[in-house]
């Protein structure tokens, strides 16, 4: 398939996954014991208080006429408005999205550039003291929870030292960038031990392989040798695990964005869910849905570029 | 009577006076910004509406009551009303506008407004509020004076004319916010509220910060007769994480902030830069127990007998649970009440006696313990703890407890349904009055007692007449009678009341939070 076909067809793909998942978070969250009114009045509530509140939600309508309001309004492009914060969810979606999607791109392309230069060093260099201090320094990274390391980064390099601010967003591109790096680098680090790992192995896997040998043999410098033929195709299983890791990233965020104050989805999700806010809940795991779909595509056209043969 | 309430009136009114201000306030700064972070946003800045703390607690700052809590939480003082009187039947209470008063916006505040604000908080198809004015039969203006006929003599009225749902706002420009339904003109009305509070919203991005900026128009005057706030700006900053709001608090991003762990206390307390504040609140900590025959699978219900849930309080030691979750910062329970409660009725509530818990479980039939279950908070260190104690306590006289750890909409559901045997549980009262923690915890018709299928009929006797008893001394009585019954048959298990604590900055000043939770910043101020 070439790859504009590629494209649409992954495009299309979206619209049943979308649908099959849209129609499964509509399922789940109806199963979680409780529901928005109890999650909103509490313990204060009469039983009074409840069925009047329910009815106003339309929560005492049947499931399936609640299911067709929803598909009805995603149609129109309408995600309904939030029980718990009374505000059009679309709106509410719109302004989170970005704190998470900078968030994890940054953290991304941080990881990314850690691990692909020290992973081709400790891979060259295998066996050798620079890969195992390499090695041993991403197992610290891989090992340490998230919520900690976000915690140290913040007393050193924020309450400490004072480069950064301690959490929060700010206002502008720039300031966001500033607020937004000590929380990047902290899943960076975990990322980045993955991705080194990933790429160590595959570097030395490929350096073995005959066209390695017969680049070589035809006296190509060693450096040419190395990126164009080796790292070039080492990447491919790296890129893979990247596109994958999108989503994983996205759930790290959750708790990234609570130790770091960032008012992104990740932290809006876990606050709908304990509200149950339906209408929150499903309108963001379908963003997020297209968001990782998007990613696999995208990774996919990075792969044909690293290796022209797939897009034949 | 009507001398009573007068006498009530001056006593409130010097205390008012006295509070009105932090001491040394001749200092206070004027102007400039205060940050406060907060743990958790608003939800839905409309007084009838709301449902949620996040809400009730900041909503002061926006809007005034006709008459307002004191700050011991005891009783009112005046607010939109400079004065309140109750005919001698109780049966109507006339209060006096403020003159003069006008809204954020420079609208005047009518008579008219307080007439609608009021019926539409007192409808019953509005908002879970609605009950505390549900004594109300008709409201009437007159001049500055308005008047409220009751259907039947009410104890509660004045109180609830001091309570958030009770708030007054503009009827034009609520009319005027675009919305179809009532409730969509409340939800676009709070999203830019206006009230005659000492500020008004300036800007909020949800989930971020909400700025509210001062109300030039505000009708209260500091000690020096100039008028109050004396901030400019007040920003209350979204910070959900305990340990990062402290370190922002320690680099100085912001002024202050709510909910110090109990555990980083004594560490703030000692730091020279910061000043811990604890304000006395009405937040108790307990263990409900369902104390129904048998539970919803049809097993009998060792809790249904008295004996078993004397003997569990009996054998919890409430000042080693203290010590360890509040690290002594709390206080033993002395009546279900919190004692910041008016007709609070101090009581010494089962002391540790694992020797007497052991006898009364072996004369209820359990000489060897039993097997009992409880639902607690997932992810909330001060209950893990609690239980942790609780359950090695009741070890030692035989009773296993197995914990189960669930999300709050789940707790909530399984107790609404009154399946569970037993629920950790913490209240905080709304309103200057015991009506609203007895009609939950104590009197059965409402939910149940805390849908614990406890009842007896002398407290929903003696509840029911306190509801409409105007004579103080009588109503004492009724309630002391009603802590008592409710402590000899325990359907909790009693354990502590903790204040609430506060951070700021050493510059940062003048704050106050009253035991029902409201954040006080008209007074706030930060030095230069």
């Amino acid at each position: 398939m070439n790859r504009a076909g590629l494209v649409a067809a992954r495009l299309l793909q979206i619209v049943p996954t979308f649908l099959a998942i849209g129609a499964v978070v509509f399922v789940l969250a109806r199963l979680l014991p409780g529901d928005p009114v109890s999650a909103m009045l509490g313990d204060r509530a009469t039983d009074e208080a409840v069925t009047r509140l329910r009815g106003a939600m339309g929560l005492d309508e049947p499931v399936w006429a609640q299911f067709l309001l929803f598909v009805g309004g995603i149609a129109r492009g309408e995600f309904g408005t939030s029980t718990a914060m009374r505000v059009p969810v679309t709106a509410l979606v719109l302004e989170r999205l970005p704190a998470t999607l900078m968030l994890t791109a940054l953290a991304t392309l941080l990881a990314v550039t850690i691990a692909v230069p020290l992973a081709f060093v400790a891979a060259t260099q295998a066996g050798r003291w620079p890969d195992l201090l390499i090695r041993a320094v991403f197992q610290v990274g891989l090992s340490s929870p998230i919520f900690y390391v976000g915690l140290v980064l913040l007393t050193v390099f924020a309450a400490g030292l004072r480069w950064f601010p301690v959490g929060g967003y700010g206002t502008g591109l720039a300031e966001h960038l500033h607020h937004l790096l000590l929380p990047a680098v902290t899943l960076a680090l975990s990322f980045s031990a993955v991705i080194m790992r990933n790429l160590r192995a595959s570097i030395l896997g490929v350096l073995t392989a005959e066209f390695v040998d017969f680049a070589r043999s035809k006296g190509l410098p060693r450096r040419v040798v190395l990126l164009r033929h080796v790292l070039r195709n080492a990447l491919l299983s790296t890129v893979t695990l990247v596109g994958l890791h999108v989503g994983a990233l996205l759930g790290g965020a959750v708790i990234t964005e609570s130790v770091f104050a960032v008012p992104g989805v990740g932290r809006l999700m876990v606050d709908s869910i304990f509200a149950r806010d339906y209408p929150v809940i499903q309108a963001l795991t379908l963003v997020l849905a297209v968001i990782v779909s998007l990613a696999f595509l995208a990774t996919d056209l990075v792969q044909m570029w690293l290796d022209p043969r797939l897009a034949r | 009577m009507r001398r009573t309430v007068l006498k009530a009136g001056i006593a409130v009114l010097v205390t008012a006076a006295a509070c009105a201000l932090p001491a040394g306030a001749d200092a206070a700064t004027r102007g400039g910004r205060m940050t406060y972070a907060r743990y958790a946003d608003s939800l839905f800045l409309d007084p009838v509406l709301n449902d949620a703390n996040v809400d009730i607690w900041v909503l002061t700052n926006l809007y005034d009551t006709l008459l307002a809590p004191t700050r011991d939480g005891l009783g009112v003082q005046p607010g939109l009303a400079t004065a309140w009187q109750t005919s001698a039947d109780g049966k109507a209470v006339t209060l006096t506008l403020r003159s003069g008063v006008k809204f954020a916006d420079g609208s005047p505040l009518l008579a008219s407004d307080v007439v609608w604000s009021l019926d539409r908080a007192r409808d019953p198809k509005a908002g879970a509020w609605s009950g505390s004015l549900a004594s109300i039969d008709r409201i009437d203006a007159a001049g500055d004076a308005v008047t409220l006929t009751l259907k039947n003599p009410d104890p509660t009225i004045i109180p609830a004319l001091a309570t958030f749902n009770a708030a007054i706002l503009p009827q034009k420009l609520f009319e005027a916010a675009p919305g179809a339904t009532a409730e969509d003109k409340a939800k676009a009305f709070a999203e830019h509220p206006i009230g005659t509070g000492p500020f008004v919203m300036a800007s909020w991005q949800r989930g971020v910060s909400m700025t509210l900026r001062r109300n030039p128009y505000y009708w209260k005057q500091a000690e020096d007769g100039k008028a109050l706030p004396y901030l400019d700006e007040l920003v209350f900053q979204v910070i959900p994480d305990d340990a990062t709001r402290l370190l922002k608090l320690k680099a100085g991003e912001i002024d202050g902030t709510e909910f110090v762990p109990y555990t980083r206390v004594k560490e703030l307390q000692a730091d020279p830069a910061l000043r811990m504040e604890l304000w006395p609140s009405t937040r108790v900590a307990y263990l409900t127990m369902y104390c129904g025959p048998t539970f919803k699978d049809g097993k009998p219900n060792p809790l249904a007998n008295a004996k078993v849930r004397q003997a569990l309080n009996y054998a919890v030691n409430k000042d080693a649970v203290i010590g360890i979750t509040t690290l002594g910062l709390g206080k033993p329970m002395r009546s279900y009440l919190p004692s910041t409660t008016p007709l609070f009725h101090a009581q010494d509530l089962y002391k540790y006696d694992p020797a007497k818990a052991r006898a009364l479980l072996s004369e209820a039939g359990f000489p060897n313990g039993f097997e009992t279950s409880i639902l607690s908070l997932s992810g909330n260190a001060d209950e893990a703890n609690n239980l942790a104690i609780v359950q090695q306590m009741w070890g030692q006289v035989g009773v296993k407890l197995r914990i189960e750890q669930v999300d709050n909409a789940t707790r909530t559901a399984r107790y609404r349904a009154e399946d569970f045997a037993m629920r950790t549980s913490a209240w905080t009262n709304d309103i200057s009055d015991p009506s609203q923690f007895t009609s939950y915890a104590a009197y059965y018709p409402n939910i149940h007692s805390l849908h614990s299928q406890w009842r007896d009929e002398r407290v929903d006797a003696l509840f029911t007449q306190s509801q409409q008893e105007i004579d103080l001394a009588m109503r004492t009585a009724q309630y002391k009678e009603i802590q008592d019954r409710y402590a000899a048959a325990a359907p909790i298990v009693f354990l502590y009341e903790t204040p609430y604590p506060v951070a700021f900055r050493k510059q940062a000043q003048g704050f106050v939070q009253i035991p029902l939770g409201n954040n006080l910043f008209e007074a706030a101020y930060v030095d230069k």
